[in-house]
């Protein structure tokens, strides 16, 4: 090989690398992204509540809670991001793309794009499921090999309405940070709920989802089928 | 047919209905048996539902509610919801709810033995 061949080469491989490092840097949204695309199902995972140390005004809340009148699920709208995480026998169906994530959840029909943006931002822009309040405003980014969601501005509720957690509340000024990552066919949720007016220190769930061979199907939930409802 | 309530066995068994959450309105250690008519059927989310009559020894009758999981779990167990009817009798075997004359379906007995679970 000539000299000025292989100096040519050289140059081109050294170029490409420096393009490829610049793309990197100038995109590193889509640099590291995991893949967590697919259908992942509960059923078969593994979920780990935290312990919650619960402040007066938390504690208060928690003990007032009436299963049979409290839970938002009762009007078919979504309690938090932790409850509908928790509930068994529906799919959550996740896609990519470069300027968004999009969450579908079978349960209530939940259809969650999150812009991705720099978390740096100040105030960055971010998605919200219209009538959910308590599901608040989201915004996501990647963070090696995590999806991280950052909800802020949740309506008044309850993190959970399930097993011995249900009652456990959330005021307005709780920020959940859920960090989504995969490891084969499993998908790993860990969520932090941050609330000083109900929690003395921050909550933290753990679920796990298998991947799941099930299509997305319609919930069609109804409020007067939601509701509890009595013998006659 | 028997219509009355019967006391069974403590079993244990998955969660089938979550939205209410089943740990929270049913209770678990205890599982019952009631026998009655379906007087009504509603494949839904986010949970199903029969209503029951269930005639009591002085000749009275009370309805029950039998709920059970969502329409699209039982659809995906391939549950063969075609199998039951308005008018059939049934036996339904379930866990008492904390609330009254409510059972969590755990299996229905028909008519002709045939037992289903979900």
């Amino acid at each position: 090989m000539r000299a000025d061949e292989k100096g040519s080469r050289e140059r081109r491989r050294i170029t490409g690398a420096l393009l490829a490092l610049l793309l990197a840097s100038a995109s590193p949204v889509l640099a590291q992204r995991p893949d967590l695309a697919g259908g992942w199902m509960l059923n078969g995972g593994k979920t780990v509540f935290g312990a919650w140390d619960l402040t007066d005004e938390g504690r208060r809340r928690f003990e007032a809670y009436d299963f049979r009148t409290d839970d938002p699920a009762l009007k078919c709208i979504g309690a938090s991001w932790t409850r509908v995480w928790l509930n068994p026998n529906v799919l959550v169906q996740i896609t990519q793309a470069a300027d968004h994530v999009r969450l579908r959840y079978e349960w209530m029909d939940l259809d969650r794009r999150i812009p991705l943006v720099d978390p740096a931002m100040p105030d960055p822009p971010r998605g919200s499921i219209a009538g959910h309040p308590a599901l608040g405003r989201y915004a996501a980014w990647y963070d090696g090999d995590a999806l991280v969601i950052e909800t802020v501005d949740v309506a008044p509720g309850y993190v959970s309405t399930m097993e011995k957690w249900a009652g456990l509340p959330q005021s307005r000024r709780m920020r959940t940070i859920e960090r989504l990552t995969r490891s084969g066919d499993v998908l790993t949720i860990e969520i932090t709920h941050v609330d000083p007016a109900n929690y003395r220190k921050p909550l933290l769930v753990t679920i796990t989802y298998p991947r799941s061979k099930f299509e997305l199907m319609e919930y069609n939930c109804m409020p007067e089928d939601a509701a509890v409802v009595a013998p006659r | 047919m028997m219509r009355r309530l019967v006391p069974l066995l403590l079993v244990a068994g998955a969660p089938l209905a979550a939205h209410h959450s089943v740990p929270v309105n049913f209770d678990q250690s205890r599982e019952i048996a009631i026998a009655g008519v379906i007087t009504e059927i509603r494949w839904i989310n986010p949970h199903s539902r029969f209503r029951i009559d269930v005639k009591q020894q002085d000749g009275s009758v009370l309805e029950w509610l039998v709920e059970m999981g969502a329409a699209n779990t039982m659809k995906r167990a391939g549950f063969p919801m075609e199998r039951f009817a308005v008018g059939d009798p049934v036996t339904i075997i379930g866990n008492p709810g904390r609330r009254d004359r409510v059972v969590l379906l755990r299996t229905a007995v028909l008519q002709d033995g045939t037992k289903l679970s979900p």
